[in-house]
């Protein structure tokens, strides 16, 4: 990441930022939406596109960070709760996390498939803290001692923490934590074999990637008011998934494209069904174009919509220049992992 | 006693469904390192499908076989199409596109059948049998012969015909298989004709127990407790882990929920433990994760996939 590429995301947040506050609530809200929604795809592509570990819990921390902040919020902390939630999700997915160590692959997933299935049941009987099955109402954020109100308030909110999570987690990316990462996902023999320390630094990648769902879910929670389990079971976690691989894996510009997209298809499709006879038939359609679109992303660009970019630059520049794609090698392509050009020059 | 043999009867009905389910998850996750989230979509599918072809006048018998051969077809067809380009995808991909199956597969029925629950026609005779104070619906009966049945039938296909045996050279090491001349691809198809049919028959056999609704796609995911705790790649651990966790969660609900709720309302504000039944086998799954990956039937080494 060079400075140059900071500076363009920087006047990208401040641009749309701008947009969001003079919007009208519509765009506004649409615009909070895809922020919230690309830090908590941000958050999840940190462990399975960089760090390999697949994991299906996603929606359970959003949901942590949510009610966390819901609490906090409406005992009066203001800012701090958002700083409470990522912790409180940092600690949930260290938790989550921890059969990691002993877990690979698929079963890995599968363990947290099941933890979002206890973390969804807790949501719904942990009355005192999350209200139940009825749900939580949550007061508006307070910020700089006066409540946040207007969704046009919330869109600059969020774009802001947007770019300041890009910015910590692409920086992140360039450390050794980050390069050992990618080893990690590669192979965790080779790990060991360079002398990093598997199990310590898959926490990490736990306890950071943790800390942005939780922030995701608090944000979640002070935009639409309200913290209901049903929000934050295993489709909300698949949504998520979907974003990282419409977007494309083990990248955070892909994270936030993949936001945008799987965020804007619904309600687009909303738009067109507006046409159509029943509210049933709508939100089917809706599903099913989902679903369709998963799979034919899977089938015909499974690098996702950042690799077509990419190639479309690479063919309108006529350079084979990669410099810079550490973080976005694809999965799988072994021959390249080792020759990756930021990846030599400093020991790992 | 009389209440504890009632409950062991629910579980052990509702178990060989849970197992028809697992065999199917297993049997593709052995053919072709697929895990199929969309086995509970095929359920549905194939209880929606029955539900249709009884509608149309079909007697039983012909609708249930006529609904397995049905799904049979849409399982090779999505192998066809969706999973055999994804070969060398990451696991995660694959994993993604049989989740897309699931949410597609539920949406097609949501837009063609609706949100509300069906009553499914009545397929078996109604009424019960009364055995000992213990009251058996012919139901429950119907369900848990035919599954276990039409289980223990697949096992020994799988275990003693020529094309089981095909089944298990392609399913054990693809490369030799190859090289003795058998065509692994149509092996995998047949797997999941085979698992689809499964599933299609267990879809049916949930709706006759419990109604018609999108609701019985949740059996797939609920059917992960079971293969964990069976073993991944053990078609047997399948089928008596199916039987183990119905029972178990008859238990949770019958006995452990009530007494617990005592006790929380006792000491806490919780008014209630919600549906214990439906958590208990994740938690479960943890455990048997973290103990003994393999799964009690399963052969050790399968954790490194």
């Amino acid at each position: 990441m060079t400075t140059r590429t900071v500076l363009i995301a920087a006047a990208l947040a401040v641009a749309v930022a701008l947009v969001g506050y003079e919007a009208n609530r519509f765009w506004a809200y649409l615009i909070y939406a895809v922020a919230i929604s690309s830090i908590g795809a941000m958050s999840l592509n940190l462990l399975i596109g960089f760090c390999g570990q697949i994991t299906f819990a996603q929606g359970a921390l959003i949901g942590v960070g949510a009610y966390t902040a819901g609490n906090l919020g409406n005992a009066g902390w203001g800012a701090l709760s958002l700083l409470g939630a990522g912790l409180c999700g940092a600690l949930a997915s260290a938790l989550i996390g921890l059969p990691a160590l002993r877990l690979r692959g698929l079963y890995f997933a599968i363990s947290t498939l099941a933890a979002q299935f206890i973390f969804s049941y807790l949501f719904k009987i942990l009355q005192p803290l999350t209200n139940g099955v009825s749900g939580l109402v949550v007061k508006p954020l307070v910020l700089f001692g006066r409540p946040v109100a207007s969704d046009q308030e919330y869109a600059v909110i969020s774009i802001v923490l947007l770019f300041l999570s890009w910015l910590f987690l692409s920086r992140l990316a360039q450390t050794d934590v980050g390069r050992a990462l990618l080893v990690i996902r590669e192979s965790e023999l080779v790990a060991r074999g360079m002398g990093i320390d598997v199990s310590r630094t898959k926490m990490k990648a736990f306890l950071v990637s943790g800390f942005f769902a939780g922030l995701c879910g608090g944000l979640l929670a002070f935009t639409s008011r309200f913290a209901n389990p049903e929000a934050f079971e295993i489709g909300l976690s698949v949504d998520q998934t979907a974003m990282i691989i419409v977007g494309g894996l083990g990248s955070l510009a892909g994270s936030v494209i993949g936001a945008v997209f799987v965020t804007l298809l619904p309600e687009a499709i909303q738009r067109l069904g507006e046409l159509m006879p029943s509210a049933d038939l709508v939100s089917a359609f809706r599903e099913m174009a989902f679903g369709v679109l998963i799979i034919l992303f899977l089938l015909l660009e499974p690098r996702g919509l950042v690799s077509l970019g990419q190639r479309l630059r690479s063919r309108w520049s006529g350079s084979k220049s990669n410099a810079g794609t550490a973080v976005t090698i694809p999965l799988r392509d072994r021959s390249r992992t080792f020759a990756m050009p930021a990846f030599n020059r400093r020991k790992v | 006693m009389t209440f504890a043999l009632q409950l062991s009867i629910a579980g052990i009905a509702t178990g060989s469904v849970y197992a028809l389910i697992a065999l199917g998850i297993v049997l593709i996750y052995k053919c072709s390192g697929v895990v199929n989230f969309a086995q509970g979509a095929y359920a549905m599918l194939g209880a929606y499908v029955t539900y249709a072809l009884l509608r149309v006048g079909l007697p039983a018998f012909a609708a249930v076989l006529l609904g397995m051969v049905l799904m049979a077809g849409i399982g090779v067809l999505t192998e066809r199409l969706a999973l055999r380009v994804m070969l060398k995808a990451p696991i995660v991909s694959i994993m993604m596109v049989t989740l897309g199956l699931l949410i597609f597969l539920r949406a097609f029925c949501l837009a063609i059948w609706g949100p509300d629950q069906i009553a499914f026609p009545q397929i078996f005779p109604a009424g019960a049998i009364d055995v000992a104070g213990i009251y058996l619906t012919y139901n429950y009966i119907a369900a848990f012969v035919l599954a276990t049945t039409l289980s223990i039938a697949f096992l020994c296909f799988y275990r003693f015909t020529s094309i089981g045996l095909m089944q298990r050279c392609a399913a054990d090491n693809s490369r030799a298989a190859l090289a003795i001349g058998i065509h692994v691809s149509n092996q995998v198809s047949i797997a999941w004709a085979a698992s689809a049919a499964l599933a299609g028959l267990g879809g049916v056999l949930l709706a006759t127990l419990g109604g018609l609704s999108l609701g019985i796609s949740d059996i797939g995911l609920i059917a992960f407790p079971v293969i964990v705790v069976g073993g991944l790649d053990s078609l047997i651990g399948a089928l008596i882990a199916g039987f183990l966790l119905g029972m178990l969660e008859a238990f949770t609900e019958g006995m452990l929920t009530p007494g617990l709720e005592d006790i929380l309302r006792r000491f806490t504000t919780i008014q209630s433990v919600g549906a214990l039944q439906q958590v208990i086998p994740y938690a479960l799954l943890v455990l048997m994760l973290l103990v003994r990956p393999q799964g009690i039937f399963g052969r050790s080494g399968t954790e490194r996939v």
